[in-house]
């Protein structure tokens, strides 16, 4: 599904340039659960920006689905982006002006879904989250796994063939972290692709593979399945 | 303290320059318009405040209505000052003032020069009004006839030195008086009701002295301190029964004044404090043009609403950009620092800005006090500034607008929790505060309000431009002082009327405009007048080809004509006129008037009914009217056919040379005479115009700082929406639907306030526009999309940033 090769990112101040992605290559197959694993600063956020189409690498070649991306325009990227990438960040990134059921309801008004239909998906999904009870909520008033809860929820509404994760357990305790854990397990079972940056050897051992990083390249990988 | 407090203030607002700038250019625009209509108000509220004696010194007025017409009049009958003075103990002195046709031909060298400015006068006046004499006697100076006191300006004009006094001046009357000049004074100043450079003696008017019943003279009198001038006014009832009762019974049969009021009449007189008559006084004839309370209300309004805009820029940007400065109060606090301090500070910071400001705003009034004294039709010089009352108030505007502005941000910033702010929980509560809402609100209510204003004011003045006034007062030119030609004047008229370019003439001294002659009368429809036929109507000399000259309708009868020899007994109505008397068809009808000094009643036929024309304001209704045959040569019309108006003036003035050299050309066009009587509506039309866009200035420059900050705010937001899918299109509706909505709600508000003050300014006009409603739609839209384009700049950048950017700092 994700085909990277030699792919390069750098960062300018106005004196400085810093190499975030070094020549990285690595391939990510459909259904795969993959945790990208390294120490801050070593370009873990910076690949799944690229990869979540958010942003644009400076050299290489990135296939998705088969399709060279890089190169895309902003509208071309955030076209593919919506219809097949779910995010799924560490403060959740929940917009607390609205409620549950309108933050999950979000991205398939971005993607042009009727009205009536992202009622029936919307519900759908919260009721599989288990949040139903919690849709006419604001962010504020839910714990932190309840938020993280409907930011799942918001990442698979649209049914994203990929799920990117950033540290999605960082800003919860254990028994809500390994409930998300479970949550990301499960969608993964049911065929949606992951990829999950993480600092946490637990939440790493949920995925298939960990792609371990330093300076912008891939150092090891293991394969837990 | 206070110096921390200034270097912390000054240093914030170098940080901050672009909300600086915004803060301090809108403050210096809003203290500009404040300082110029503070100005325009306080020299409207000092008319003739330089009066020593002012607030003791009051105008008899009159209020005459008779046969159904209403005469509201600034002058009374001669013998009244007199009278009142002998009688009634409480009035100290007297004086009449006395100016018929507003102008004198005056001799300079060898040739005339027409001179406005010029009155006659009681030698009282000197006791009255506060006339500081450069030289002269002010106890002897107009007590004799043929004596003239001039101004400094005049004295200078004429004889190039303030050293006149014994020296004569020709005036161009039938007699070619010289006048002696007595006294030379100080110019008047421009802020007084009446502004004369030569004041003439009384004794050289040639009057039927005594008569009670004719309203002439302008009165003053003086009471003495102490004196309740509307329990004086309880006297006139005395001195209408012993004085003008007797002579109205020998003229017009009428017996007692309860007869004369059971019959619908009216004779009133009452005083009038002169403190009042600048901005109060609306009657006839004015000796200068008076103004409006109304306007000065309506300035100080704007003034204020203007300065409140620009302190609500401050409030909405300050509260803004808390979020910034939040961090700083928690490390204050944290340090020890109380509220109070915090408050003190926030509060130097806003007079610092207010301060820099204010001195921007006198640079801003500096150049723009020739524009506006333009436009407003004043006088005023910076200088006015400097007096130490105005000083002290400037002084105390960036003090007061300094905590006015400041006051809502401190109490806001400085309640802060400490822990709170530094654990980076700034809250929401300032993204949406329901409070700068409000204030958003107000800001464009006031400026739809002033766009709708501004709107109604040009329609009702395109209206009056455009308005049927059953006459035509385009190409026409009139010559004025004719009168002066003597002998010659009809050789001049037909001579002229040869000339390419001129279509028909006719002498025209009664014009259908104000400031123009006039002349009421007193009628009635049978051979013995009493308080029941007698009314009172214009009557105008004109000659056979006025009617036809002025493009004026005649809708019954005929015009007058030299087929028939009884014309000059000929009278011809207008529709008023013939709708009061009632007659079924009023052609061939009698009636009589009151002619010559002594007083005979001669009947006159009407032959004709011409269609209402608009001889006065537009404000008022058409009174009745009569036209009958005469020559009033004070002036001739030319009706012209403009090809080369230039060329023709010219070869006109050349005829007037040839015919009275010494005298001066003076002419004017019957449209922009027209156009002058509206002169106080283009004003409050120009000023509408420019405050509302100053307003909308100043409202625009707080909203494109408080987007700015908005967007900042919503950074977040906009990041996540966009990595969900959301286009630049849906981001910048998001980020401008709020304002829209803002704009939307004081709309709402601004339209029925505005619908409310408009009808009230239109009231004043018997012929008005109506206020439709696409008026309120333009304003609503106009300031919708001035508020979209100002905020959507900002919105489009927030949305075109790479989300990434915005969702890294976690």
């Amino acid at each position: 599904m994700i085909k990277i090769t030699n792919l390069e990112k750098y960062y300018r101040t106005e004196e400085v340039e810093t190499v975030a992605l070094n020549k990285l290559s690595f391939e990510v197959k459909e259904g795969e659960f993959v945790a990208v694993m390294g120490p801050s600063g070593c370009g873990k956020s910076t690949l799944l920006n690229i990869v979540g189409l958010l942003d644009d690498p400076d050299g290489g070649s990135f296939l998705f689905n088969g399709i060279e991306v890089a190169g895309f325009n902003e509208r071309k990227r955030a076209d593919l982006r919506k219809h097949n990438i779910g995010f799924v960040f560490q403060s959740f990134n929940l917009i607390d002006e609205l409620t549950v059921f309108e933050n999950v309801e979000l991205p398939l008004i971005y993607t042009g879904v009727k009205a009536a239909d992202r009622k029936v998906r919307v519900e759908e999904v919260l009721d599989k989250m288990q949040i139903m009870h919690r849709r006419n909520h604001y962010p504020q008033q839910l714990s932190g796994g309840q938020q993280q809860r409907v930011a799942v929820a918001r990442a698979v509404v649209n049914n994203p063939k990929l799920i990117l994760a950033d540290e999605p357990t960082g800003n919860l305790d254990s028994s809500n972290g390994n409930e998300v854990m479970q949550l990301l397990t499960d969608l993964n079972e049911q065929g949606t692709t992951i990829i999950m940056v993480t600092h946490s050897e637990h939440d790493a051992k949920y995925s298939h593979r960990i792609i371990r990083m330093l300076d912008g390249q891939t150092v090891t990988e293991n394969i837990l399945v | 303290m206070f110096k921390n407090y200034i270097i912390v203030a000054w240093r914030n607002l170098l940080k901050n320059k672009t909300f600086s700038l915004l803060n301090i250019v809108g403050l210096a625009v809003g203290l500009a318009c404040f300082i110029l209509i503070t100005m325009y108000v306080m020299d409207e509220l000092s008319y003739d405040k330089h009066n020593e004696k002012a607030e003791r010194i009051y105008r008899i007025n009159s209020d005459i209505r008779f046969g159904g017409n209403d005469l509201r009049l600034a002058v009374c009958s001669d013998p009244m000052g007199a009278t009142l003075k002998k009688d009634y103990p409480q009035v100290e002195q007297f004086v009449r003032i006395y100016n018929s046709n507003g102008s004198k031909m005056l001799k300079k060298g060898t040739a005339f020069i027409e001179e406005t400015k010029v009155a006659h006068a009681d030698s009282t006046i000197f006791d009255v009004f506060t006339l500081p004499m450069i030289a002269g006697n002010p106890k002897t100076a107009l007590s004799e006839p043929n004596t003239v006191v001039i101004s400094k300006s005049a004295a200078e004009k004429y004889f190039g030195t303030v050293d006149a006094i014994g020296k004569g001046i020709e005036v161009n009357d039938e007699q070619h008086t010289v006048y002696k000049v007595t006294a030379v004074i100080k110019d008047m100043p421009q802020n007084a009701h009446f502004n004369y450079d030569f004041i003439f003696s009384m004794d050289n008017v040639e009057y039927g002295w005594g008569n009670f019943l004719s309203h002439n003279f302008q009165t003053y009198v003086l009471l003495q301190p102490g004196t309740d001038y509307k329990a004086f006014n309880k006297n006139f009832k005395q001195v209408i029964d012993k004085y003008i009762l007797p002579q109205a019974k020998q003229l017009m049969q009428i017996n007692s004044m309860e007869d004369f009021a059971r019959t619908g009449n009216k004779l009133e007189y009452s005083l009038m404090p002169m403190l009042d008559i600048h901005l109060y006084s609306d009657r006839f004839p004015e000796l200068g043009v008076n103004s409006s309370i109304q306007y000065v209300y309506i300035f100080s309004a704007v003034a204020l609403f203007i300065l409140l805009i620009a302190c609500v820029n401050f409030m909405n940007l300050s509260t803004a950009r808390s979020s910034n400065r939040a961090k700083e109060v928690g490390i204050r606090k944290v340090l020890g620092t109380g509220k109070k301090l915090l408050i003190g500070q926030f509060l130097t910071e806003s007079t610092l800005m207010v301060f820099i400001g204010l001195l921007i705003a006198i640079g801003l009034v500096w150049l723009s006090i020739g524009y506006f004294n333009n436009i407003a039709g004043k006088t005023l010089g910076i200088t006015m500034l400097l007096k130490p009352g105005y000083l002290l108030f400037l002084l105390l505007i960036p003090v007061v607008t300094g905590v006015l502005a400041g006051l809502y941000p401190a109490f806001f910033l400085s309640s802060f929790q400490p822990i709170a702010v530094l654990k980076g929980r700034t809250g929401k509560a300032f993204s949406r505060s329901n409070f700068r809402s409000a204030l958003v609100i107000f800001q464009f209510f006031t400026s739809i309000v002033l766009i709708i204003s501004t709107i109604v004011v040009f329609k009702q003045l395109n209206f009056i431009q455009n308005a049927k006034i059953g006459f035509n007062k385009d190409q026409m030119l009139i010559v004025n002082g004719t009168w002066a030609l003597n002998n010659n004047a009809d050789a001049f008229r037909n001579e002229v009327a040869k000339m390419s370019g001129v279509k028909a003439s006719s002498f025209a001294g009664y014009l259908p405009v104000s400031n123009s002659s006039r002349n009421d009368n007193t009628f009635s429809t049978e051979a013995v007048m009493n308080e029941k036929n007698g009314f009172n109507m214009q009557v105008w000399n004109v000659d056979y080809d006025y009617i036809p000259v002025m493009g004026m309708e005649v809708l019954k009868g005929r015009n007058f004509s030299k087929e028939y020899g009884s014309d000059s007994t000929a009278l011809i109505i207008n529709e008023t006129a013939a709708k009061m008397l009632g007659f079924d068809d009023p052609v061939g009808k009698k009636l009589y008037t009151l002619v010559g000094n002594d007083n005979e009643l001669v009947s006159y036929t009407i032959v004709a009914v011409v269609k209402n024309f608009n001889y006065e304001s537009l404000r008022k209704n058409v009174g009745p009217l009569s036209m009958r045959l005469g020559y009033n040569k004070w002036a001739t019309a030319f009706k012209v056919s403009a090809t080369d108006v230039t060329a023709l003036l010219k070869n006109i003035e050349t005829k007037w040379k040839s015919m009275a050299p010494d005298m001066p050309f003076s002419y004017q066009f019957l449209d922009d005479s027209f156009d002058n009587m509206y002169r106080a509506e283009q004003r409050i039309g120009k000023v509408a115009l420019s405050f509302a866009l100053l307003a909308i200035f100043i409202a625009c420059l707080g909203l494109f700082g408080l987007a700015a900050y908005m967007a900042e705010q919503r950074t977040k937001e906009i990041g996540v929406r966009k990595v969900l899918g959301a286009s630049v299109t849906s981001i910048t509706t998001l980020l401008s639907k709020d304002f829209v909505k803002l704009v939307c709600i004081a709309s709402l508000i601004a339209f029925p306030v505005a619908w409310w003050a408009m009808s009230t300014w239109l009231r004043d006009f018997a012929y008005r526009v109506s206020i439709s409603w696409w008026v309120f739609g333009l304003a609503g839209f106009v300031a919708l999309l001035i508020a979209v384009l100002t905020v959507s700049s900002h919105a489009i950048k927030a949305a075109l940033t790479n989300p990434v950017k915005s969702l890294r700092n976690e």
